[in-house]
């Protein structure tokens, strides 16, 4: 089955102004760091929805925010303009989020006592524990790799393709990976099915 | 069956994610129509998004994010890193700074560093550099030329020549030309046969020539790379040579020197003249040379060792006794080459500014108008070519061939001065001759009116007349009195030739008369 490209997904013709982002980018190489402020007032939101959405949690967001536009800074002079900036940020952004759950995982082999927020206050039965916090928990059970593509693409509204482009994988692999986030949220929200109306 | 609606259940995930083709959803909606189960999933998927998207708080802003950013990067990237990307100028600027200061101590440090390197490649191009004679096996022959052509074969095949002159303002210049350029013309046997040298004279002109050639051998030295090396006295070498030939004209052969000789060289007559003019050229020694090769032209010093030489040369003819061939390739084989470096020579010409260079396709003339010949006080003998041009125009060579049987009775006679060659034909030895073409009797006539000959075509015998009204031509006395007497020998030997054949005839017609008798 062919996966539909939406026509605002598609490229659309490079029209170069003063304000879009590859006019930007070229200012800042030529020299003209302000252009960099203007490039993080535009996106810093969509980049913490996305760590938001991956972390689950509030605590890291600005930190890794802050990591990934200091990185974006770093290299925006070797950018190919091959591709669209968001995108490239996007992925940014994932892989940021990406090494930050690796280090997580290591710690946690390390304090196996768990006495995290979100862990301790998952229960499925507690009677004071409201449907958005049950989803939210739900959520955050499932593997990074189905909760990511998920959330990028409900959240944030991402197509397939800047879903696939920003994880690094096939567009098909995301169509996959976005079922299977849904089927294991329903299977964990099973218990709930009268609370939903599922 | 479940992998099946697992696939049309993932469709359906696409379906309402909007990311299916039109083709797509085409199919799935007729599917829809009439599968409630996938209608039921549908409504499913529907809610779990639609839950999914409510359970998310959107994150709150953080005002500050900029200014915690800016701060970030002031402290990660501070000014000294931000000048890191000016880091090349700043180089630039150091080197050029280091340069200008270094050049202010000691300014004479690129001449130095250039000249090391005209240096380094004014050695390769010196390494086993021969003489030329040694490379292009001159003759006698290419030595008179050099006299008075100022001619000298490059390579033993003498596919090239070096050429010595001088330009209009008396500049002197040298090019190296193709043979097909040169003359080829037998000089030297012009020279002898003008000056009518006998054996014995003519030993001594050879010796005399012979007696140049060590000072000439290190004159212009050759070697595998392509190097003409040229010792600017060679224009004194050339004067000394040509004034040693004349001076032996004159003592030979008054009468006929006179003729090819202009009274302006009348000073060289003098033996004594001459004497001191070749002691001066051999006793100014030079090692200035200059050295012609395919990437700059430049002079430089060097000396050539006539005793090394002369040893190596031992050497060498004792390997030339075993292995000929090779020897011909590795020392005899010498060809300058025109090639690509030429152009790049021609634009480079201001590596040596002593120096103007003219390329053609298959002539390079270098003038040397700054190059310091060493001076001495010898008469300019640049015209002396001319004369000696006009001495050999009398000297043709011309021949009779008479076929051994002809019984045409047919002798064709050949003017080789011409392009065109004239024949007549004589009938009968006792007979008149008739000329073939009516033009050519005046022609003849006065071509051997020139040359101090009076033709009478009215008997064989005496064809020629001789007159030696003009002694440049008691050569050809000789020649002709030769010729004459080979015709008179040939004439005498056909007339017997004729009576024998007379004889048998008349012996021959009775005979087959007899023949014929006695068949009937």
């Amino acid at each position: 089955m062919k996966i539909k490209k939406k026509k605002e997904d598609l490229p659309l013709p490079q029209i170069l102004n003063l304000d879009d982002d590859f006019s930007l980018i070229k200012r800042f190489i030529e020299g003209d760091e302000s252009t960099f402020n203007i490039l993080v007032q535009r996106h810093k939101e969509k980049v913490r929805n996305i760590i938001y959405l991956t972390l689950g949690n509030h605590d890291q967001v600005d930190d890794i925010a802050q990591e990934v536009f200091l990185t974006v800074y770093k290299n925006l002079n070797n950018f190919r303009f091959e591709s669209q900036f968001t995108t490239w940020l996007y992925r940014i952004t994932v892989n940021k989020c990406k090494d930050y759950l690796r280090k997580i995982k290591i710690r946690n082999i390390f304090t196996p006592i768990k006495d995290s927020e979100s862990e301790l206050g998952y229960n499925p039965h507690s009677e004071d524990s409201d449907i958005k916090e049950i989803v939210h928990n739900a959520i955050s059970k499932l593997p990074d790799k189905l909760r990511i593509p998920l959330m990028l693409k409900d959240i944030e509204g991402l197509s397939y393709q800047e879903i696939a482009e920003s994880i690094q994988c096939e567009i098909g692999t995301v169509k996959s990976r976005i079922f299977r986030a849904r089927e294991g949220l329903r299977n964990l929200l099973k218990p709930y099915e009268r609370e939903l109306l599922l | 069956m479940k992998r099946f609606y697992n696939k049309k259940y993932e469709l359906l995930s696409a379906y309402i994610d909007n990311e299916l083709s039109e083709e797509d959803v085409k199919k799935l909606e007729e599917e829809l129509k009439f599968s409630k189960d996938l209608q039921k999933k549908l409504a499913e998927l529907k809610k779990l998004k639609q839950i999914t998207i409510s359970s998310i708080n959107p994150i709150q802003e953080n005002p500050f994010f900029e200014t915690r950013l800016a701060a970030t990067l002031r402290i990660k990237n501070p000014w000294y890193l931000r000048l890191k990307k000016y880091s090349p100028v700043f180089g630039i600027i150091a080197l050029s700074i280091i340069i200008m200061v270094v050049l202010k101590y000691n300014p004479s440090l690129i001449d130095k560093v250039v000249e090391q390197q005209k240096s380094n490649i004014t050695a390769f191009y010196k390494q086993n550099l021969k003489p030329l004679l040694f490379a292009a096996d001159l003759t006698n022959e290419d030595i008179f030329d050099f006299a008075f052509y100022h001619r000298l074969p490059l390579n033993y095949q003498k596919k090239q020549f070096l050429q010595l002159g001088s330009d209009k303002n008396g500049n002197q210049f040298f090019e190296i030309k193709s043979a097909g350029l040169a003359n080829n013309s037998n000089h030297l046997a012009n020279f002898i046969k003008g000056l009518n040298l006998n054996e014995k004279q003519q030993k001594q002109l050879d010796s005399i020539l012979t007696s140049h050639v060590p000072e000439l051998q290190s004159q212009v030295l050759v070697n595998d790379k392509n190097t003409v090396a040229i010792n600017p006295n060679i224009w004194n070498y050339n004067k000394a040579l040509t004034a040693d030939l004349i001076s032996f004209a004159a003592n030979v052969n008054k009468n006929n020197f006179q003729k090819i000789i202009p009274p302006d060289f009348e000073k060289l007559y003098n033996a004594k003249a001459i004497a001191q003019i070749l002691k001066d050229v051999k006793s100014t020694k030079s090692n200035k040379y200059i050295f012609f090769t395919p990437d700059s032209i430049f002079s430089d010093q060097y000396s050539f060792n006539q005793d090394e030489f002369n040893k190596e040369m031992q050497i060498w003819s004792k390997e030339m006794q075993k292995n000929m061939q090779e020897y011909s390739k590795q020392f005899s084989n010498f060809n300058f080459r025109f090639g690509e470096g030429f152009a790049k020579l021609k634009r480079d010409s201001s590596w040596d500014r002593n120096f103007e260079v003219f390329i053609d396709s298959n002539i390079c003339r270098v003038h040397i108008p700054k190059v310091e010949i060493p001076q001495m006080n010898l008469p300019d003998m640049d015209g002396l070519n001319i004369n000696l041009d006009s001495l050999t125009n009398y000297l043709r060579s011309f021949s009779f061939h008479f076929p051994p049987h002809n019984n045409g009775k047919n002798y064709k006679y050949f003017y080789s001065d011409s392009s065109k060659g004239f024949h007549f034909k004589a009938y009968g030895f006792d007979s008149t001759f008739t000329f073939g073409n009516p033009k050519t009797d005046s022609i003849l006539k006065n071509r051997f009116k020139n040359f101090g000959f009076r033709m009478n075509p009215d008997s064989l015998a005496s064809v020629f007349k001789i007159f030696l009204g003009d002694s440049t031509n008691f050569n050809h006395q000789q020649d002709m009195q030769k010729q004459m007497k080979e015709f008179e020998r040939q004439m005498e030997m056909f007339q017997k030739e004729m009576e024998q054949m007379q004889k048998e005839l008349k012996k021959n017609v009775p005979q087959k008369q007899t023949k014929k008798s006695v068949e009937i």
